[in-house]
């Protein structure tokens, strides 16, 4: 098998409870983080993933699980306290997604800036340019600060430029949940698109199962900031809903 | 393993600690110096054509502050010896310009990171470039607005020694000290709010007690030159007015603020590294 193109080795990140808590600069300084208070907690701990080139990976969990600090992981946008984090490609993050964008710059500067930001050539924007606009279907505003778009609009211009950087690692976190019926599914058939190629590494985290078995063939189940399966995507899916439904009728049961 | 072999493409990191050290942090930088380049001119492109004047501003804000120092200082007040200032315009510019830079790229910095959180938190270029950013765009602003001190050079037409040539060296140096304390004020900033108002208070003190209006050379200020040793702003300056006021260099300064320099860029460096992880969690 070939070297994972993404690999976690027991992989913890530890935030702090209280926000009011007192900083020490001085232990900021020397240990790189505040001495260990109580208040800490790890959404994540001692978790180990390969994913290999060309994979595409369901997250399931309940809120609060550690589903989107896994992307942020993965993203580089968070760094671990313990264990390593590897990646071997670019990765487009569709997290936040419109948090690239600049609101003073209009939707076309924004398009360079973005692209330019994850490593595209002026040539090659210029190439794709057209599409971006076409697809994101916000041509007429194409001057306009990106402040003055509507959400709606900043999401699909935001989708139009991250899923043309032709990075090879896909990160998607429930940002489709936005945007009208007919967007979603053209975002839907462009995401298939990008998969057919067989070189592209998704992850996907979704709470509908139905997208899930639409496009992932494995699935990573996280609880309590561990991997509480990991296997074939409808396996995964399954047991969430067993573990999800007991849950329910536990809660159920001590509401009685 | 950090650039992807397609089309030059960068790409993927490893948080393995023995991959993170200063220079695999100052090589994943160069690696994004285009990127760097395109924030610079975005800043130099929003800072140009947004407003009315725009190049304008970039000449008159420290010329017309410099008129007023003039003013003050050769019609209000007596200036002390005229030997080590004359013409005083000139050597008001002279000091002025490149603290213009340090104030104006200091109080960038230090909001560098706060002010892009929205991009730190979506983007993973290294963070450093938020902090270089601003500092290079605040530099290109002060070499433009160098025709100032050019103009007011040839028709004064002071004597010119061929120490001038030291001039890129004090450039150099001024970009290392504000590279050093950029970094360090952009990170701890994040995480202790506050440091923004007193970083401006600072900058404010530091202003005078910098020899940016005045000459260290005069009887009251001699009893005090050791500040100046300490302060690396006033031996950067003795190197950027030497070709022009060679009195006013003192070269055991220059090499004091020199390592001073050094010392605060190295400790910058390891200052961000050190915070970044937790940066990530607060920004």
């Amino acid at each position: 098998m070939d070297e994972p193109v993404i690999s976690l080795r027991d992989v913890g990140i530890c935030f702090s409870k209280n926000r009011k808590r007192r900083r020490s600069l001085r232990d900021l300084v020397l240990h790189g983080s505040p001495a260990p208070k109580v208040g800490e907690f790890w959404p994540f701990r001692h978790v180990n993933l390969d994913i290999q080139r060309g994979e595409a990976i369901g997250v399931v969990g309940r809120n609060g699980q550690g589903k989107s600090t896994l992307l942020s992981l993965i993203a580089g946008v968070l760094l671990p306290d313990e264990g390593t984090v590897t990646v071997r490609e670019g990765v487009a993050p569709l997290i936040a997604i419109t948090g690239g964008f600049e609101g003073e710059l209009s939707a076309r500067e924004n398009i360079y800036l973005v692209s330019q930001l994850h490593g595209m050539t002026r040539a090659e924007i210029d190439e794709e340019f057209d599409e971006i606009v076409e697809f994101s279907e916000v041509g007429e505003f194409l001057d306009t600060p990106f402040k003055h778009f509507s959400s709606g609009m900043k999401v699909r211009l935001a989708f139009s430029v991250v899923s043309r950087l032709r990075e090879p690692i896909l990160l998607i976190d429930e940002v489709l949940a936005v945007g009208d019926k007919a967007f979603r599914n053209k975002c839907y058939a462009r995401i298939e698109n990008i998969l057919e190629g067989g070189d592209t590494t998704l992850f996907l985290v979704s709470h509908s199962a139905a997208h899930l078995s639409r496009f992932c063939t494995r699935g990573i189940y996280l609880l309590d900031g561990q991997i509480r399966a990991d296997g074939p995507i409808h396996d995964v899916i399954r047991q969430y809903e067993i573990d999800t439904d007991t849950l329910e009728e536990d809660l159920a049961d001590s509401d009685l | 393993m950090t650039r992807a072999s397609m089309s030059g493409r960068i790409g993927g990191f490893t948080t393995d600690p023995s991959h993170v050290g200063p220079i695999v942090r100052a090589r994943r930088v160069w690696d994004y110096r285009r990127i760097l380049w395109v924030l610079v001119k975005g800043d130099l492109k929003v800072r140009y054509s947004d407003s009315v004047l725009g190049y304008l501003w970039t000449v008159l804000e420290p010329l017309l502050m410099s008129l007023v120092f003039w003013f003050i200082f050769t019609k209000l007040f007596i200036r002390g010896d005229p030997r080590f200032t004359d013409p005083y315009i000139v050597f008001l510019l002279s000091g002025q310009l490149p603290w213009y830079w340090f104030n104006a790229a200091i109080s960038g910095s230090t909001k560098s990171l706060l002010g892009e959180a929205q991009m730190v938190r979506s983007t993973n270029v290294p963070r450093e470039l938020w902090v270089l950013r601003t500092i290079l765009a605040k530099g290109a602003e002060f070499v433009f607005s160098l025709p100032v001190l050019i103009a007011f050079i040839l028709f004064y037409r002071p004597h010119i020694n061929i120490e001038i040539l030291y001039w890129p060296v004090a450039f150099f140096l001024e970009w290392l000290l504000l590279v050093g304390f950029g970094l360090m004020l952009a990170s701890v900033t994040v995480l202790v709010r506050d440091v923004d108002r007193i970083v401006r208070i600072i900058l404010r003190v530091l202003f005078y007690g910098s020899p940016v209006l005045y000459s260290i050379n005069q009887g009251r200020i001699e009893k005090v030159a050791w500040l100046y040793t300490v302060n690396p702003i006033a031996g950067i300056l003795d190197l950027f007015r030497v070709g022009i006021f060679p009195l006013e260099m003192d070269r055991n300064r220059v090499i004091v603020a020199s390592v001073e320099t050094v010392f605060i860029f190295v400790i910058g460096i390891f200052v961000f590294a050190r915070l970044e992880r937790q940066i990530l969690k607060e920004i």
